[in-house]
Order: structure tokens, then C-alpha cells, then sequence
């Protein structure tokens, strides 16, 4: 069994996932419209603020929008393709991870095709604050259009960084059960902080974003070569090649700890 | 007698989940401390307004604390579930008023939710920002009362939002919405004044002003007891909302079979 076995599998699989997510659809509908909306008014929350005051530590509005896109793009990567990988918790406290050791499939892969999430909503509010802040950046001169492609690159980097963030906590759940709180920590909060130019943020968040937590590789690092032409394009190819690090580790950690699993006494 | 021990329990419930909740503290402690940085980082080369650097900070370190107490509600006061399992139809056979049973039992887990996240995360920030607490104790007793008062706001706004389950199973989205609003109008991250002018006056049109704004303004002592008058409109309003939509709710009641 190669690869593009599991691959074919694995598109199968999602095929069938979202068929069953379609049997809702007025849920669905209801539901990205009202994820649209809520995603928007987070952003409406910084924009109005940097639209009343400018710049902030010498990000403009565009930029900041730009960062707050790309780490929406990312995000919503990871979390379609791999939204029970963030659930894991649910699995080993109910011991329903047993049913998924069963199957003839590598366990991560019938984690990741398990309740597929499309998650449209956010990809229209991405995608149109993306398209906003680079318009607005083209326009001023400050980029060129082939800042495009570098930033559907970085999208997808970023995505590869954000799982292997998710699955390297969602591994410590096989050692401590309960990972809503870590995950609020290294996912939500680290996320939220890396919307906003690392620059605002004193020494110690800074190297813990980059070091310990390395979301800040999503949209911020790549941003400084994309929007200001700092360091040079080495540096997007050297984030695709720590992403790569970092989903390599994340595995590696992750089979180690199945090994540690034990299920639940009900 | 009943009230009280529906309310006890559930503040007991949460007292098992301590050790997390405490971890789950320092998470929300750091967003708070983001959206300080941000005004840090706006304040830097610009004055803001009446605040100041070192008001803001206050603003933000107090909207962040109140949150747990006016905007981190059970999701509908667990109804949705409750209509998910059938549970809502014994909910609805007991003595109790349906809006009472529920507030009860959210009024205990505000109580714990106000004893260990929103206390612990503002005494870390006092310490953290220096910041220091009203020199009069009126100012403490209005601001105990605006937060009261918000705190049943956001009590009757997720009954409401709990009650559509009942037609839609499904009321997550409208608590995420809620949730959305009340950090854009509520004055969660920006104050309302600063809000551009038509937005001002769809947030003062609506309640949502009166779960973060106006608490944290009489906390620093940039409103009087006056604006509590609002509060407590809102809160009769609300009431009066809850009892007819409880009206509703029996005559629409579907047990789902579990």
C-alpha cells in the first residue's frame, strides 16, 4: 500500500464526510452565514480602531489586515482537513478512540476524515480581507502583484505549522485527558496574538510566539519579506522548510504518545 | 430555599474543575494582556482621549475580568442540549418555572465564575499594570450592581437564544453571534465612543453597552449611579421577554427521543 493508496482513501473518506455534514443544510447555510459574520466583526474591531488612530508601531491598517487574513487562511486549512485532531479530547474521554484503532487505517488518517468541517464562512472573510489589504497595498506601491503567489504559499506553510501546533497538543491529551485549556493557550490565544504585528508585544511574548510556540512563522515573519521587502526570499523557503521540521516532529511525538493511550474504565 | 440550592449546586459542580480552571485563567489573563499591548503599542505616540495609556490598560484589564461574568455564559443555559436529549420536557413538568430553574443554576456558576477566573485574572493584572482600586466605596457598590445587572442581561439574552433551539435544535451560531456583538458594541475592546457615529447608535439602541461599558465607566469613575437607570430598564424589558417566550415555549415543546 503506497501513498496514493492512502490519499484515494482518504479523499473518499472526506467525500463521505461531507455528505453526511450536507444532510443539515440549512444548518450549513446558517451557520457560515453567522461564522462569516462573527469573524467579521473581530476584524471590524481592530479596523475601526487603527482607522481612528492610524498606524500602530508603524503597521498600517492594510498590513495588519493582511496578517489578520493570512492567519484566518491558515487556520481555516487546519481546521477543515483536521478538525477532530482539535476534538481529540472527546475521543479519549468517552474511550470512542478504540472504535478508530480498529480500522485498517492509519489512526491520524480516520481522525482527519472524521467530521470534515467546510468552514466557508471564514474563507469568504479571509479571502475578502485579503483581497482588501492587498489591493490597498498594490495601490500604494508598497507591493506588486507578485506578492500573490508568495502569499498563497505562506498560507499554506502556515497551515502545515498550525497542525503540527494542533496535533502536538492534541498528543499531550494521551497524558493528561483534558486539553480544552492547553489548547486555549497554545491555539487560541497564540493565535489571536499573531493577528497583530509581533512588534507591539515585550521580548519574552515575542520569543515564546517564535520559539516555543512557533506560530509566529504563519503570517508575521513571511510578512516582513512580502510587505517590506526585508531579508529576501530565502526566507519564505526557509519557513516551508521549519514547517516541514515541525510537522516531522509533531508526527513523531504523536506516535509516541498513541503508545501511551489507555482507554477509558466506562 | 430551592432557588438558593439550584444555584449552590452548580457553583459546587465547578468547584471539582478548580486545578483546570486556574490554567484556563492564565489563557484568558494573556488575551487580555494582548489587547493591552495593542493600546500600549496605539498610545505610544498619540494621547487617548480622556483614558490616557495608563486608562486604557484599566479599561481593558477590567472589561477582560468582567467577562467572565457578563459575556462566558452557559451556552442558552444548557437548553439546546436539554431539547437535544428530551431532558427539556421533565425541565418544563417541574414546580419551577422553566426561566427561573435555569437562571437559578446560572447564577451558581456566575457566582464561581466571579470568585475564581474573574477576581484571580484582575488581581494578576492590578499587580502586573499597578493598578489601583476606587478611592470611594460608592463607586464599588454601583459598579457591584451594574455588573449584577448585566450579569441577568446575559442571563436572559442566552435563555432567549436557548429557547430557539427549540424550533432550530441547534442555537450555536446565534451564542457565537452574541458573543461577536458584545465584543464590537459592548465596548469589550473599544470604548463606544470611539466607535464610528452610526455604530454608536446602534450599540446605544441596543442593550449591549450595558454589559461591559457602563460597568467599567462607573468602575473608573467616569459615570454616576444615573447610568444604572439604563440597567435596569434593560433588565425589566428583558425579564418581560423571558416570561412570554416561556408562554411559547410550553405550547412548542418536542421531546426528541434522546
Amino acid at each position: 500500500m503506497n501513498i496514493k493508496y492512502w490519499l484515494d482513501l482518504y479523499v473518499v473518506l472526506i467525500k463521505s464526510s461531507i455528505r453526511s455534514r450536507m444532510q443539515y443544510k440549512l444548518n450549513f447555510i446558517l451557520g457560515t452565514v453567522l461564522a462569516a459574520i462573527v469573524q467579521i466583526a473581530e476584524f471590524l474591531m481592530i479596523a475601526i480602531v487603527l482607522n481612528k488612530f492610524g498606524a500602530v508601531k508603524g503597521w498600517s491598517l492594510y498590513e495588519v489586515g493582511y496578517l489578520f487574513a493570512v492567519m484566518t487562511l491558515s487556520k481555516t486549512l487546519y481546521r477543515t482537513f483536521a478538525s477532530d485532531v482539535h476534538h481529540l479530547e472527546n475521543y479519549l474521554t468517552t474511550g470512542e478512540l478504540d472504535q478508530l484503532l480498529t480500522r485498517p487505517v492509519p489512526i491520524l488518517l480516520a481522525l482527519m476524515s472524521q467530521n470534515i468541517r467546510l468552514m466557508p464562512g471564514e474563507l469568504l472573510q479571509g479571502g475578502t480581507i485579503l483581497y482588501w489589504s492587498m489591493h490597498g497595498l498594490i495601490t500604494s506601491g508598497q507591493i506588486t502583484w507578485a506578492a500573490l503567489p508568495y502569499t498563497l504559499f505562506i498560507i499554506v506553510t502556515g497551515g502545515v505549522i498550525l497542525f503540527s501546533i494542533g496535533l502536538a497538543t492534541a498528543t499531550i491529551g494521551f497524558w493528561i485527558t483534558r486539553i480544552d485549556e492547553l489548547q486555549t493557550l497554545t491555539e487560541d490565544a497564540a493565535q489571536t496574538a499573531v493577528r497583530y504585528p509581533l512588534v507591539l508585544y515585550p521580548v519574552w511574548l515575542r520569543s515564546l510566539l517564535l520559539i516555543v510556540i512557533p506560530v509566529g512563522f504563519v503570517g508575521y515573519v513571511p510578512s516582513l519579506f512580502i510587505l517590506r521587502g526585508e531579508y529576501g526570499a530565502w526566507l519564505v523557503y526557509g519557513i516551508a522548510f521549519l514547517a516541514v521540521i515541525c510537522l516531522i516532529v509533531s508526527l513523531k511525538f504523536w506516535k509516541f504518545g498513541l503508545t501511551r493511550y489507555q482507554s477509558t474504565g466506562s | 430555599m430551592l432557588y438558593f440550592t439550584l444555584a449552590s449546586k452548580a457553583y459546587a459542580r465547578n468547584l471539582q474543575y478548580r486545578g483546570a480552571h486556574m490554567l484556563h485563567n492564565l489563557a484568558s489573563a494573556l488575551f487580555g494582556y494582548l489587547y493591552a499591548c495593542i493600546w500600549i503599542g496605539i498610545g505610544a505616540d498619540r494621547p487617548l482621549g480622556e483614558y490616557g495609556v495608563q486608562g486604557m490598560i484599566g479599561y481593558i484589564a477590567f472589561t477582560q475580568a468582567s467577562l467572565w461574568i457578563t459575556g462566558f455564559i452557559t451556552n442558552g443555559l444548557g437548553i439546546p442540549q436539554a431539547v437535544r436529549t428530551g431532558q427539556i420536557s421533565l425541565d418544563l413538568m417541574r414546580p419551577v418555572h422553566l426561566f427561573v430553574l435555569c437562571m437559578c443554576r446560572e447564577w451558581g456558576q456566575i457566582a464561581y465564575q466571579f470568585v475564581y477566573k474573574s477576581l484571580p485574572i484582575y488581581l494578576l493584572y492590578m499587580i502586573l499594570f499597578r493598578l489601583s482600586l476606587p478611592t470611594h466605596w460608592t463607586t464599588l457598590l454601583y459598579t457591584f450592581v451594574a455588573l449584577a445587572a448585566s450579569s441577568y442581561m446575559s442571563i436572559c439574552m442566552n435563555y432567549l437564544i436557548g429557547a430557539t433551539s427549540l424550533w432550530t435544535t441547534e442555537s450555536n451560531w446565534l451564542f457565537w453571534v452574541n458573543h461577536a456583538l458584545v465584543n464590537l458594541l459592548a465596548g469589550f475592546f473599544i470604548p463606544v465612543e470611539w466607535l464610528p457615529s452610526w455604530l454608536q447608535t446602534v450599540s446605544w439602541m441596543s442593550p449591549y453597552p450595558y454589559l461591559l461599558y457602563v460597568p467599567t465607566r462607573i468602575y473608573l469613575g467616569y459615570e454616576q449611579a444615573g447610568s444604572l437607570l439604563g440597567s435596569m430598564a434593560w433588565c425589566i424589558v428583558f425579564t418581560l421577554l423571558c416570561l412570554l417566550v416561556t408562554v411559547v415555549v410550553r405550547r412548542k415543546v418536542e421531546v426528541q427521543g434522546g
